[in-house]
């Protein structure tokens, strides 16, 4: 197996919360030695977050953070004091990349906004990851990423008609649009440099990789002038496209037929041949996208004997578009998953054997599974600081004392 | 200005789950050639069309929206002709990502190892439902089938309800842009070592990524994550209806700073009832999930939210700095002040003639800008032009177009 693509990349991380760190946990993982700076005085609001190890709290105990910052390091340091900051710029001195995703400005005060990063080291990659970006005229406009989903329109038309939106029910832009695309675009940029030397500055909104994928909805509205409604599980021109009730407690199928021929063998497995299912209507799609809201109910009617798993099985093997909605309980064992060995158990200091997602590809000749936890809250202060700062341990221990590594 | 991927080149052989990811490539400056099957690629013909163009495989808003900068060639690959056109692409290219049921590309002598037999840095690019092998692989999914097993389906929607798809079929959002870090870190890879390699992304394992803290919330504390959408968790926070839509609000459960900056702005609107929201209790999170809490705040709360719009309300909350943002359709997100500040939409050529406003940059790279070089192609529109780069005579083309081949 190859060495991690990655490796001999240094990045000093100032990423803290959701996208930010999923993004930077993306490069950790396939071999960057990332440095998350974090503090004590401070702590990352998802270290303070649930899920905990067995449900006790603490600033090294939560599943939140954790899955976002497998493979890093943690160096505390407390920004506010200018020895700090004096360190922060020997850091950055001899790192590649620099990642914030701070509002606009506040590098700035630490000393570190990207013009006196690109006086140090003119050859690192800075990428900002603010909610709104650093231009415009609600750059200062403060969110969340379940607020960012509302703000972007992917709220609106997550939802039934005529109910109130409620969205994916979890903050979607901070764990897909935002972390992938801010990869994306860092590992561009070393592309770039590693051609050209030249280091430069990112600047991502949280925003607008939401809209990028959303961006049919959105031509839609500049071309046709349709502003779309929430459609609950249908697509259009497509049926039965939804989610039926099985057998048991709150146990749903996922069913996406396209073609006649998938129809046919849905009511075959359904035993819809007599009934309803011969309806001459729903033989082809017009027919049964028009119809659709009374075939949901028939469908339904049918699927609610069964169990999701088996009925999902049966549909698959015939050829048909079909899947149990999975809860994480069966998530954790599903058996594809498990192939790709997708769940990782890695052990951490104060958690035990805890689960981490690797990420979600694999390569035939570089192996990408997790060998390292997420941090404890400066684990690796003292081990940095000897590495990168040339310090003995006196120095270190004088620095924590005085509340500069902390 | 270079662009930072110059110089590379990307055959996109890919369907809906992976054509976002050759764009991604293209307006960082790939050379990336759409190879389509004679009848075109899948989201030719997905909803939403150009009203009036229904149909048509140039008016598919989908396939314009993930297509932009890329140039087409269309080739049947049933044909051996056809698969040694593939071939020669493939030899001159740095990555190729493909969309078809694992094996089937092999079986035509178009697969990885039949590839990088021509050209050892290659990278090819698989994305399938469950991956290249293992349990369902080669079985039928679709966008909402992926979200089920994938899990995110069963975080979606109303608690009374049934679970609720991510709208804008994020399955496949989430594969492509999980395909394009794989491919980029593959690539960065290749260009240091000399040798490329296969990268086998699943969409099931993409959703995966988005579960937020589902499968921590599982492992750590035994809980299985349920929707939950339309009920309100905590007063202070939630969606509220004002007069001409929705607001998200998110005042409570995040420390004490924002109810404080809450109950400030709402002292300056002057709300009505003031009192029944002061005193201790309002800090204690217990209390913010009791109906009693829920309904004063409501009292108070909706009656200024129907006072205005919900663009009104977003200003006026965040000049205290209070964490609200309207819920947006497709058509305010066009008209933000924000967006249009930055000047996030592009005007962009459509194929059959026009312009419309498009997403534009994704993330501002100061060196290597994102650009949108070209309108999305028209079926085969480049076909000549690639084949002629190749080397090809203008008499093997034609004698290529009279087998059918292109």
């Amino acid at each position: 197996m190859a060495s991690q693509p990655l490796a001999g990349i240094r990045i000093l991380d100032f990423c803290w919360v959701g996208a930010g760190s999923y993004m930077t946990r993306l490069l950790a993982d396939h071999g960057a030695d990332v440095i998350k700076v974090e503090t004590s005085t401070n702590v990352d609001p998802v270290r303070m977050s649930p899920p905990y190890a067995d449900g006790v709290a603490g600033v090294n105990r939560s599943g939140y953070f954790t899955d976002r910052n497998s493979s890093k390091r943690s160096l505390t340091l407390n920004m506010k004091t200018a020895r700090t900051r004096e360190l922060a710029r020997e850091l950055v001195r001899q790192c590649d990349i620099v990642s914030n995703n701070f509002t606009p400005g506040v590098m700035d005060r630490f000393g570190l906004g990207y013009d006196q990063v690109h006086a140090l080291n003119p050859a690192a990659i800075y990428i900002a990851m603010s909610m709104q970006g650093d231009s415009g005229p609600e750059r200062d406009y403060l969110g969340f990423g379940l607020t960012i989903s509302a703000l972007v329109g992917l709220h609106h038309l997550t939802a039934l008609p005529g109910r109130e939106p409620v969205g994916t029910g979890t903050n979607y832009p901070d764990h897909v649009p935002n972390p992938a695309h801010a990869a994306f675009a860092v590992l561009a940029a070393l592309r770039h440099r590693r051609r050209t030397g030249q280091g430069q500055y990112i600047d991502m909104a949280q925003t607008e990789p939401t809209i990028a994928l959303l961006a049919p909805a959105i031509l839609d509205y500049t071309v046709n002038g349709n502003d779309q409604s929430p459609v609950g599980n249908q697509s259009p021109g497509r049926a039965p496209h939804g989610v039926y009730p099985c057998r048991g407690d709150d146990q749903w199928i996922a069913l996406a037929v396209r073609t006649d021929g998938q129809w046919q063998a849905t009511r075959e497995v359904l035993g819809l041949q007599a009934a309803a299912g011969a309806d001459p209507d729903w033989s082809t799609a017009e027919g049964r996208y028009a119809g659709r809201d009374a075939l949901d109910q028939v469908v339904a009617a049918a699927t609610a004997g069964h169990d999701a798993e088996t009925l999902a099985r049966q549909l698959i093997a015939r050829g048909v578009p079909a899947g149990p909605a999975a809860t994480a309980d069966r998530v954790i064992a599903d058996p594809r998953l498990a192939h790709r060995e997708h769940f990782q158990f890695l052990h951490h200091p104060e958690m035990g054997e805890r689960i981490y997602n690797r990420p979600p590809f694999r390569f035939s000749a570089t192996d990408n599974s997790l060998t390292r936890p997420a941090p404890l809250l400066g684990q690796h202060t003292a081990e940095i600081c000897r590495e990168l700062l040339g310090m003995n341990e006196t120095q270190v221990d004088d620095l924590v004392r005085d509340g500069v590594l902390s | 200005m270079t662009a930072a991927l110059a110089g590379i080149r990307v055959i996109d052989r890919s369907g809906p789950e992976g054509n976002y990811c050759g764009k991604l490539f293209a307006e960082l400056g790939a050379d990336v050639i759409l190879v389509e099957p004679p009848g075109g690629t899948a989201l030719r013909g997905e909803p939403p069309f150009a009203a009036g163009r229904e149909g048509d495989p140039e008016a598919s808003l989908r396939f314009l929206a993930y297509n932009t900068s890329k140039r087409s060639v269309a080739l049947d690959l049933g044909q051996a002709a056809g698969q040694e056109i593939l071939r020669d692409l493939a030899s001159a290219a740095d990555l190729l990502i493909e969309t078809d049921p694992p094996g089937w590309a092999a079986a035509r002598g178009i697969g990885y190892t039949g590839l990088a037999g021509h050209n050892q840095r290659l990278v090819v690019t698989s994305i399938t439902p469950f991956g290249q092998d293992g349990p369902y692989s080669g079985y039928p999914a679709d966008d909402l089938t992926c979200l089920a097993f994938g899990g995110l389906l069963s975080l979606g929607g109303y608690a009374d309800g049934p679970p609720l798809q991510a709208a804008g079929q994020q399955a496949y959002a989430a594969a492509s842009v999980f395909a394009a870090v794989a491919s980029m870190l593959a690539l960065l890879q290749a260009q240091a070592s000399g040798q490329g390699q296969h990268v086998d992304v699943s969409v099931q394992e993409c959703v995966v990524m988005g579960l937020e803290t589902a499968i921590q919330a599982y492992d750590l504390e035994g809980r299985v994550r349920k929707r939950t959408g339309g009920i309100t968790r905590r007063a202070g926070s939630g969606i509220f209806r004002c007069r001409d839509g929705y607001v998200f609000l998110m005042a409570s459960g995040l420390g004490e700073r924002f109810w404080v900056s809450l109950l400030d702005w709402l002292d300056d609107e002057g709300a009505v009832g003031m009192e029944a929201l002061r005193g201790d209790a309002w800090t204690q999170p217990s209390y913010l999930e009791t109906d009693e809490a829920k309904d004063s705040f409501l009292a108070v709360f909706g009656a200024i939210c129907q006072q205005y719009g919900k663009a009104e309300l977003y200003r006026r909350a965040q000049k205290w700095r209070v964490p609200l943002c309207p819920v947006n359709t497709p058509g305010d997100v066009v008209s933000s002040a924000q967006l249009t500040g930055r000047q996030f939409f592009v005007e962009h050529p459509l194929p059959y003639g026009g312009t419309a406003l498009m997403p534009g940059a994704p993330y501002r790279l100061s060196q290597t800008p994102w650009q949108m070089t070209r309108p999305a192609p028209r079926l085969g529109e480049h076909t000549g032009e690639v084949l002629r780069e190749l080397g090809y005579s203008g008499e093997r083309i034609d004698g290529l177009r009279r087998m059918g081949a292109i």
